[in-house]
């Protein structure tokens, strides 16, 4: 019996975010707050001399200045490389390195313009191929001391991660090939951009030694472990909170804001502090996209099927490994494509440059690797003169097929989200030159995306004696939508309406634990807790109405918050509940859910970890305009399916893969940070342009759906596939229409005019 | 410091403010009128929209004492009563919004270009709402959200 699931459900959170009452990050403000501004390092790479900071300390309204030597403590996910403020050395332009709360933020800044450090210059690593240089500089020369993760590194190197793969003979694969094509492609480092900008308040109370910490984070439980790590205090001591979030597409999950807030915090003598992150600051001096370096080259028969593939990339994590090493080798391991090749191989390497820090960014490494891995498809389509679609159905993935460690994929739709993208866009059917000067192509790209595997979530509901239920989830609203799908789960798990369930916020010290809300795990996994939960809850409420009531419990039923007996409602879980009066009467149940031990997960070692518990798909189809006197692209029609299992709320299904859309056309077309020296330059909206409404062409969101068996309600992830496949959809588009191919991103005019010049001398000759 | 009268949202404001402070300041943390947002300070991103004297104005950009005596309508005036506004609505029904940052300006702005533009045509609407950025992207539902307020296709 299924009301809510599957229908357009307004979203639970729009009253609050339409009438301006929604609070997010920035809108925390607690008595006594002082306010943190931060002095960050002018040099890419320098040695910390001195820091003078007796003018500062005597400066109006300055509170605490805090320095790397005065919290000396150092965090990090997979390597521990990073100090809360810098330590003796600096190892990017923006490393925070002195730290001071005063009564205002001006009164901050002014301060902050007051100290005096002296540095001494060190020479820097500036790009990742300088990186790997026999002779270049080291940007952590004792990495191999730092405590770390099972992960490979390279000592005395600035290789941080070091990632090999193999499948069957590579060598015999291409040898079985009739055209072997080899590429280089490079995509570049991009900015979360995330409207809400990094912001933390945090109060330490030292009589007790605990930490409060007002986050705007997608990752409440793994911060906290990062922070209890790196201070060395038991969780109870470092309580972290969470309304909403004003955005994250991967970039609120490490800590940025929260290590500065809570480093002035504990000498504010129990003022909290609030440190927010101006829009510069945000864009040059926190984690972007990582960027890569991919060689790729593939074998095919004549006929177009694939028979082997081998890549190298080379990833740039910057000056701190955050939590870039996950993406390196997860995301190297898509470039394989959603494709069936026997023979494999892959080397990647992560290194350390004095750039800022880089991670995770929507898609977790496969935006980058999906751009390398579709372009040449279409690369290889042109060679053999093959319609770029067949080929790809003729090499897709189906339902049954092995990946690449053996595991069977269970819940494709990868073929339907072809059929269907190319079918939208009128795929072979160009109005080629509307005009002199301008041109129109269509192109098409498609992913492959696997979610964490194994993680857990766990859940409480709790049901009061007013009928109100309060479904306790560690998973914060990053504006994805999943407090609705999570409430409409809740509501048909329980039997209640949707209107009668509560979501609060998160809090470490009351919600139960979850995984991230990343890697688009969330409806998935906290939906599958939910539904255990939900369905305990209820059994029990209809117990406690079979005792009250008299009736035999199996007679009863929960609809819509009503007590059902053959058909017809007896009382309310209100009226239930409420009869307790003054004894009281709640009801609770809990559920943990995990994926690890799913059968589905079966493959052979050592590479059984890449199994995921499902695939996401998504495909694009790009109809664009060019103009080939200014090289300005305009795209006109975007067709973009996904397959999401069953969707929960088809409308916000919609919401990700337009907004997936948007965000992949703005990667791909405008955004590109621009400096020299290791210094990023243009850290404003105005020189690092993001897509406005002008730039909207028309989005047509396909809905594919697949079975899944474990699913909750049928529903897999949407978030992170909808905005990988566009950028090579574009550069594929392009290719059609003015027969350019641009293999680094992102595709500026200045760019696309250039090839199409080159493309005609070449021509003309 | 100086003393301003302001009109937000219809009811007149005494405040005594600083010579340097933006109106955004003073309905941030002045008046506690959270939901107009900050999110560049400098006048790109259109988050801090507010309508000054009926007309769409990144408030980060106002000085308070630049707005003495005049009218300012932020998201917090839209609603009447509890009753969401024609717009707020619309925004609601169709999912013109995901994380709601850029919301409250985007709606502001979007209430300027309704009265200017009753009919607006898609070409209008894009424009009207240039200078409003949503990271999530949720253009297309907005202008779904003018579909219905227009009664036209966009």
């Amino acid at each position: 019996m299924t009301t809510h699931v599957g229908r357009r459900v307004p979203r639970v959170d729009a009253r609050e975010k339409v009438t301006g009452t929604a609070v997010y990050g920035v809108d925390v403000r607690l008595p006594g707050m002082l306010h943190g501004a931060t002095l960050r390092s002018p040099y890419p790479h320098a040695r910390i001399i001195s820091i003078d900071t007796k003018a500062a300390a005597a400066a109006p309204g300055v509170e605490v200045i805090v320095t790397g030597r005065g919290f000396p403590f150092i965090f990090g996910s997979a390597i521990k490389d990073q100090p809360f403020l810098a330590i003796d050395r600096v190892r990017y332009v923006g490393e925070p390195v002195v730290a001071i709360a005063a009564r205002t933020e001006a009164q901050a800044q002014e301060a902050v313009d007051l100290l005096k450090v002296e540095y001494e210059v060190l020479p820097a690593v500036l790009d990742p191929l300088q990186a790997l240089e026999v002779d270049a500089p080291l940007v952590h020369p004792d990495m191999h001391t730092y405590d770390r993760g099972p992960h490979e590194i390279v000592p005395n190197t600035n290789i941080n991660t070091l990632w090999t793969f193999e499948r069957g003979d590579v060598q015999a694969g291409f040898a079985a090939a009739d055209l072997v094509v080899e590429d280089e492609f490079t995509a570049h480092a991009l900015s979360h951009a995330a409207l809400e900008p990094h912001v933390a308040v945090a109060r330490y109370e030292a009589a007790t030694g605990a930490y409060t910490v007002w986050v705007s984070t997608d990752r409440p439980f793994q911060l906290r472990g990062e922070l209890t790590a790196a201070l060395g205090i038991p969780s109870d001591k470092m309580r972290l909170i969470v309304a909403n979030v004003g955005g994250s597409f991967g970039g609120k999950n490490t800590l940025i804001a929260e290590s500065i807030a809570v480093a002035l915090a504990r000498y504010a003598g129990g003022a909290p502090v609030r440190v927010e992150f101006s829009r510069e600051d945000d864009l040059v001096a926190t984690q972007t996209r990582v960027p890569a370096i991919m060689k790729i080259k593939t074998g095919v028969t004549n006929d177009g099927i694939l028979t082997a593939r081998s890549a190298d990339i080379l990833w740039d994590s910057g000056a701190y490994t955050s939590n870039t090493v996950g993406v390196a080798i997860r995301g190297s391991s898509t470039i394989f494509g959603p494709y069936r090749i026997p023979d494999l191989a892959l080397v990647a390497r992560q290194v350390y440059t004095n750039r800022a820090i880089t991670g995770s960014y929507r898609g977790y490494g496969t935006t980058q690797v999906t751009w390398a891995c579709e372009s040449q498809m279409d690369m290889i389509a042109a060679r053999l003169e093959i319609d770029p679609v067949a080929f790809r159905i003729r090499n897709a993935y189906e339902e049954g097929d092995s990946y690449i460690n053996e595991q069977i994929m269970h819940g494709v739709g990868l073929r339907e989200s072809l059929e269907r993208t190319s079918d939208e866009i009128g795929w072979g059917d160009v109005d080629r030159r509307p005009a002199p000067h301008l041109r129109r192509g269509k192109g098409i790209a498609t992913m492959i995306k696997p979610t964490a595997t194994p993680t857990s979530s766990n859940c409480v509901i709790k049901v009061e004696d007013d009928g109100r239920v309060s479904v306790l989830v560690a998973a914060p609203e990053i504006g994805s939508g999943q407090a609705t799908v999570l409430a409409q789960m809740a509501a048909d798990a329980v039997g209640v309406p949707i209107e009668s369930v509560v979501i609060p916020p998160t809090d470490t010290a009351f919600s139960p634990f979850n995984g991230p809300v990343a890697s688009s795990r969330t409806t998935y996994h906290v939906g599958n807790a939910i539904r255990m939960a939900g369905g305990d809850v209820r059994e029990k409420i209809l117990a406690t109405a079979a005792e009250v009531l008299g009736f035999e419990p199996e007679i009863l039923e929960l609809v819509d918050g009503k007590i059902v007996v053959e058909g017809e409602s007896v009382t309310t879980v209100a009226g239930l509940l409420g009869g307790f009066g003054f004894e009281g009467h709640s009801v609770t149940a809990e559920a943990r859910f995990t994926t690890r031990g799913s059968p589905l997960l079966k493959a052979p070692p050592p590479y059984d970890w890449m199994s995921s518990i499902f695939w996401m798909f998504a495909t694009h189809a790009v109809e664009l305009e060019v103009d080939t006197e200014t090289g300005v692209v305009r795209i006109i029609k975007v067709a973009a399916a996904q397959d999401v299992g069953r969707a929960i709320n088809p409308m916000t299904c919609e919401q990700q893969i337009e907004g997936g859309v948007v965000m992949g056309i703005s990667n791909a077309l405008f955004e590109e940070f621009k400096g020299s020296g290791g210094r990023i330059e243009n850290g404003s909206f105005a020189e690092y342009k993001l897509a406005a409404m002008p730039d909207l062409p028309e989005i047509i969101p396909i809905i594919v759906e697949s079975d899944h068996s474990e699913a909750p309600f049928g529903a897999k992830g949407v978030g992170e596939p909808a905005a990988a496949a566009t950028p090579p959809a574009i550069a594929n588009a392009l290719y059609d229409a003015v027969g350019i191919r641009i293999t680094d991103l992102p595709l500026t005019a200045e760019k696309v005019l250039e090839a199409i010049a080159e493309a005609a001398a070449r021509d003309g000759e | 410091m100086i003393e301003l009268l302001l009109t937000v949202n219809g009811t007149p404001r005494t405040i005594e403010v600083e010579v340097r402070t933006t109106l955004l300041e003073v309905l941030r943390e002045g008046l506690l009128l959270t939901g107009t947002k900050e999110a560049c300070g400098v006048g790109e991103c259109g988050s801090c929209m507010i309508l000054l004297d009926g007309e769409p104005m990144p408030s980060c950009l106002v000085l308070a004492a630049d707005a003495d005596r005049c009218n300012v309508e932020t998201v917090e005036g839209l609603a009447s009563d509890g009753v969401l506004d024609e717009i707020q609505r619309a925004f609601v029904d169709t999912g013109a919004f995901q994380c709601g940052f850029c919301t409250p300006g985007m709606l502001v702005a979007a209430k300027a270009l309704l009265r200017d533009h009753p009919d607006a045509t898609p070409g209008e609407i894009k424009q009207g709402l240039s200078g409003v950025l949503c990271r999530c992207g949720s253009y297309t539902k907005i202008m779904k959200a003018f579909e219905v307020l227009t009664g036209r296709k966009t």
